[in-house]
């Protein structure tokens, strides 16, 4: 690991105040600050350090909570919601539409590393169900042509997420 | 409702993270108060009020706070759990994403009657975006000595609100497994007794309260209990945010008394507005995925407190009401709730980490018309095996959907099998 990548991670791990108690929050941040969305042997290692445990405590976090992924991740995950109030409000239909738009099964990452869709439990937005969250931010009340253009407009850089 | 108490800023305030506008609009009102009262008086106060936890377990809150008064040990911590993650609930992130100074004032009005200094909210890891803004809040009120030290110039009244992200756990918003998670250890539940009253975060008295009902203290303080109680029932006072989804026309988060009748909540323009297929109301699903399925016959004519439900086999719960039509078969629904459990199953205890797989596997046969000669006698007996052996909530109420479902719907059932 390159030094500058190390010191951003260790400046992360010192904002929450390295002990214990915070792990959960430094792995979240890291997480989010990490370019392929996962937390890799390298940050592991760090963190392990870094809060005087070892790496297996660090993995037992890890593996626990769904939030936390030891595997690279497509740039754009699209996270489908499957609790009850958005599977009878056509979710499984959103899972349709993203298999036709983007060729790939659910799990799969795209060949361009761009998606890769699943479902989650519920995320808290049942009022504009069904819903895809990406990142923090969540798209409601889809049709096939909104995930269709969503798809379209991630691709071409025209929103953020 | 014509006086929202819950929601009279939300909406009004420029910035709901300022403590001007909080001010402007009440806030705070209830905490000067508070600090020239008697805490027994407090208490007092809210006993009468008969505040019942928001969360779901409905456990009278005035009494939750006086065991925690009774325990002489220190330090003792005030714990917010905003990791709502039960579906069909969302009032929460409406708390605390538009009037989070009214959460911070309950847990002020919390740390001056038991004299704490540390106070932590667990807000669940899907919400990010709400963890900034209540940052916002809690620094702002930092700043005008609303948090710190001397908190509104009264000598040793010092308390600080600490943010805890979730890590998109469910189990984690049963309380004692929140506080494992608050510990940095992994969140799974830990064995009770002891109370977290007497044995809580870093194995000191706690006291863990629902963001509702943290928003709802300052309300009973500013009207008085008598009045609080008056808004409601016998059976609980105040009024209730509750979240209608599903196939309901107007989904989203209302503030209701308690008492509302429930045709009112589902039917009327003001509210649900029927269903926005325009098929019959089959079924709804009360106070989440553990809550009770309540039959099109079982809701009429139902009041929307907490007595009424419980004598007719329902229950409030967070709040949720997931309103299904008559084109979903029960069965489906079912599993799909089943499915949810199995996810969000911890692993600790093998009653529920296996049996809500095999009550899934089960459920999926009669899902495929695959369902054999004994199956709902056997559906019945691993429900009693998982609700009596179970370590915590989320294994031993598995059974209140599916039992629900089985007594209003048993003929579908008996329809899967071959």
């Amino acid at each position: 690991m390159d030094t500058r990548k190390r010191e951003e991670r260790l400046r992360i791990i010192r904002q929450s105040e390295a002990k214990p108690e915070n792990i959960l929050e430094i792995l979240i941040n890291l997480q989010f600050n990490s370019e392929e969305g996962y937390i890799d042997r390298e940050i592991a290692a760090i963190v392990a350090q870094e809060l005087h445990m070892a790496e297996t405590r660090v993995y037992e976090i890890i593996s626990y909570y769904a939030m936390l992924k030891d595997k690279p991740e497509a740039k754009y995950v699209l996270k489908i919601c499957n609790s009850t109030p958005c599977h009878f409000s056509r979710s499984e239909e959103v899972c349709l539409s993203l298999k036709r738009k983007l060729g790939v099964p659910m799990g799969e990452t795209t060949e361009d590393g761009l998606f890769s869709y699943h479902y989650i439990p519920c995320v808290g937005a049942c009022d504009m169900g069904p819903v895809i969250k990406i990142k923090d931010t969540v798209f409601g009340n889809l049709s096939d042509e909104k995930i269709s253009s969503l798809i379209d407009d991630l691709r071409s850089d025209k929103i953020a997420v | 409702m014509k006086e929202p108490v819950l929601l009279k800023r939300v909406g009004k305030m420029l910035d709901p993270t300022s403590v001007e506008e909080y001010i402007k609009y009440g806030g705070f009102a209830a905490l000067q108060k508070a600090a020239a009262m008697n805490r027994e008086d407090i208490l007092g106060e809210l006993d009468t009020a008969l505040l019942r936890g928001r969360g779901g377990a409905a456990y009278p809150l005035g009494r939750k706070w006086r065991h925690l008064y009774g325990n002489n040990d220190t330090p003792k911590y005030i714990v917010c759990n905003a990791d709502e993650g039960e579906p069909g609930t969302f009032k929460d992130k409406l708390l605390l994403e538009k009037d989070p100074l009214s959460i911070v004032e309950g847990m002020l009005i919390a740390a001056y009657v038991f004299g704490s200094n540390d106070g932590y909210i667990y807000i669940r890891g899907e919400y990010r975006h709400i963890q900034a803004v209540f940052n916002q809040a809690v620094n702002n009120a930092l700043a005008d000595g609303y948090l710190g030290d001397k908190i509104i110039g009264i000598d040793g009244f010092n308390f600080n609100i600490h943010i805890v992200s979730g890590g998109g756990a469910y189990v984690c918003g049963e309380n004692s497994a929140l506080l494992n998670s608050v510990e940095g250890k992994t969140g799974r539940p830990r064995v009770k007794p002891p109370h977290l009253a007497d044995v809580g975060l870093y194995l000191k008295p706690t006291l863990v309260n629902n963001v509702e009902s943290f928003a709802c203290v300052p309300a009973v303080i500013n009207m008085g209990g008598e009045a609080f109680l008056q808004l409601g029932t016998q059976d609980g006072g105040g009024t209730k945010l509750i979240c209608l989804s599903g196939h309901i026309k107007n989904r989203g988060v209302y503030e209701i008394q308690l008492g509302t009748p429930l045709d009112e909540i589902l039917y009327s323009d003001e509210y649900g507005g029927g269903t926005a297929t325009g098929r019959p109301i089959k079924f709804c699903h009360f106070g989440g995925q553990s809550g009770p399925i309540g039959t099109s016959r079982q809701i009429t004519g139902r009041r929307y407190d907490y007595g009424d439900f419980w004598s007719n086999k329902l229950t409030v719960g967070s709040g949720a009401i997931v309103v299904m039509d008559d084109s979903v078969s029960v069965v489906d629904y079912i599993t799909n709730v089943l499915k949810f459990f199995v996810h969000e199953s911890c692993g600790k205890c093998t009653p529920c980490r296996l049996g809500t797989t095999r009550l899934l596997e089960l459920l999926q046969n009669f899902q495929r018309h695959q369902g054999r000669h004994g199956d709902i006698e056997r559906l019945k007996k691993m429900l009693e095996h998982i609700t009596y052996l179970s370590a915590c909530g989320l294994g031993q109420s598995v059974s209140i959907s599916v039992n629900s479902a089985l007594v209003g719907y048993r003929s579908e059932f008996e329809a899967c099998i071959s």
